[in-house]
């Protein structure tokens, strides 16, 4: 066990190294280790100041979708479910896309994080109202809403966006966040950031049992001494929490909830103890790695995280979906 | 010792009344069959003795104290409930199985590699749910809620998938384990029920039909008229393990 998450350890630190050094003008590693160490030029410092903090917070924001999504599957017990085809991420971005353009008089901040863990939470009601929480959802009835709820609220958000729009709001920063992208935070951001993560984490660490005995399916949960539908809740509610964190720091980043948790359980098994850390870890590495593509594949522009994961993620998707399908 | 008592028990799923003005009182030590035709109600009334379903109308009750009353660690520490249906969404193996039955009431427990020997289960540790055989899964099952030693054991057609040897060792198991514990078993094999069980409880049609000790079942009118069978009884040799009806 120790050794396989020496393996996604060393995984994160070469994606990390990709970011680092992927971009508009590629950093040799020497660079990187000059900048680091303090030196003063031009390059150095931009390296610092600009792209590192960018790297580290894709590889949070990773952390945090992974995270996202190995709860979202556990709850749902479907190795398909995910935070952002099931339209919590899309609530997420209601809430944020609200918090942006009216001005509610609310402090700006607070208000952005307040209004997407409302929409998070209340998307991944609405579906698991629809599809059912009891026994076990099946598959084609969890997507089929999830699709349905993420599609109406991708209309809401553009309807939003037509009417609210005037000259005074950014609406350019509303549109990267549909498309998923990682701003370069300041240091504060990153503090924030990172304590989100390690809370995200533990929290994650404390619905692992419940998560395991729900996998049993209700009625054996319920035999093991859990009550099913309160921990669901409960569940849902720590996963809309990351969920909307993830948004509020990347956007929407499409799969990365679906990829991170399906290797790290075919690579660490089942248990939601070592799913949690080992999911994250492999969301903190995928997404430094998509992140460092969407900088360096059309220099000077870049590419929305979005289409880079959504690429790379889709046919992933397709590929489990058709093997479940399959009799 | 473990009591369980129900009182006035109904339950409806729309128009159809699936069980109805059931009243029942049982005390430890026993091994209790509960028997009936195809849809007579008997899952229903364990899932109600269980908790897992709240009733209609009527209250269930464990020790004198409402079901309702107890949170769900102390259900799931003071009972062992084996639902019929069991399909896990991961593939667990069958050492993590055990242990997340175990870990209900950790403090009581045998280690878990302990648990695996006596149950005959130490080779199929590392051994997926995806690569078991029916009776694996109902023997890993069985750990899995005994593992605690439950004062209380609610068993849903717990020998259904295993062949006749396995599903006679574990009649026998019930039984020596209901000499310090309340056994309440759902069954379709009238012999075994008549052989091992103390009491027999006879649903039929959502009502309670007859509840008799065991020795008395056969010869009642209701017992036969249930099935809708005309049934022969013979003595087994001693030396014999099971007797089979040759057409």
């Amino acid at each position: 066990m120790r050794h396989r998450f020496l393996i996604l350890g060393a995984s994160l630190a070469l994606a990390l190294l990709f970011g680092a050094a992927a971009g508009h003008d590629w950093a040799s590693p020497l660079k990187l280790a000059s900048a680091l160490s303090g030196a003063s030029d031009m390059e150095s410092r931009l390296l610092l100041v600009w792209r590192l903090p960018r790297v580290l917070a894709a590889a949070l924001v990773g952390a945090l979708l992974g995270l996202g999504g190995a709860i979202f599957q556990g709850v749902f017990r479907n190795p398909l479910a995910e935070p952002y085809l099931l339209g919590a991420s899309g609530g997420a971005a209601i809430g944020a896309t609200l918090a942006l353009l009216v001005p509610l008089g609310l402090p700006g901040g607070p208000a952005l994080a307040g209004l997407s863990f409302l929409g998070a939470w209340g998307a991944t009601w609405l579906v698991l109202a629809v599809s059912g929480l009891h026994g076990r959802p099946d598959t084609a009835g969890l997507l089929l809403a999830g699709v349905a709820v993420a599609a109406m609220l991708g209309a809401l958000r553009s309807f939003l966006m037509l009417a609210l729009s005037d000259d005074s709001v950014n609406l350019q920063v509303v549109l990267s966040w549909t498309l998923g992208g990682i701003q370069t935070p300041d240091l504060a951001g990153l503090v924030l950031l990172t304590v989100l993560v390690l809370a995200g984490l533990l929290l994650s660490l404390s619905l692992a049992r419940g998560l395991d005995l729900l996998g049993l399916g209700d009625e054996q949960a319920f035999a093991f001494g859990l009550d099913p539908v309160r921990f669901a809740r409960r569940a849902v509610l720590v996963g809309a929490g990351i969920v909307a964190a993830a948004v509020a720091f990347g956007g929407l980043v499409a799969f990365v909830g679906l990829i991170a948790p399906h290797l790290a359980r075919w690579w660490i098994g089942p248990r939601h103890r070592a799913l949690m850390p080992a999911s994250a870890l492999i969301g903190a590495a995928l997404v430094a790695f998509c992140d460092g593509i969407a900088r360096a594949v059309l220099p000077p522009a870049e590419i929305p995280l979005g289409l880079v994961t959504a690429l790379i993620g889709g046919p992933f998707f397709l590929l489990l979906l058709a093997r479940r399908l399959r009799p | 010792m473990m009591r369980v008592a129900c009182q006035g028990l109904g339950v409806s799923a729309g128009d159809t009344v699936l069980l109805d003005n059931v009243s029942l009182s049982f005390t430890a030590p026993a091994l209790v069959g509960i028997l009936g035709p195809n849809g007579a109600g008997k899952s229903t009334l364990l899932r109600l003795l269980a908790g897992y379903r709240k009733p209609d109308r009527g209250a269930v009750s464990w020790n004198g104290r409402p079901l309702s009353n107890w949170t769900a660690t102390e259900r799931g520490a003071a009972c062992g409930y084996c639902p019929q249906q069991f399909e896990p969404a991961w593939n667990y193996a069958v050492a993590e199985i055990v242990r997340l039955g175990r870990d209900r009431r950790p403090g009581k427990a045998a280690p878990v590699e302990a648990i695996l020997a006596s149950n005959g289960l130490a080779d199929l540790a590392a051994r997926s749910w995806s690569q078991l055989s029916g009776g694996e899964r109902a023997r890993t099952m069985l750990a899995a809620t005994l593992a605690t030693k439950p004062p209380l054991v609610l068993a849903d057609e717990p020998g259904a998938s295993l062949d006749m040897r396995h599903r006679l060792a574990l009649l026998e198991r019930l039984k020596a384990y209901a000499g310090a514990a309340l056994v309440i078993v759902v069954m379709h094999d009238l012999d075994l029920a008549l052989r091992f069980c103390d009491r027999l409880v006879l649903l039929d049609g959502g009502r309670l039909a007859a509840d008799r000790a065991a020795g008395l079942m056969l010869d009642d009118p209701v017992f036969t008229a249930t099935f809708g069978l005309r049934l022969q009884a013979e003595p087994r040799r001693a030396d014999r393990d099971w007797v089979i009806g040759l057409g």
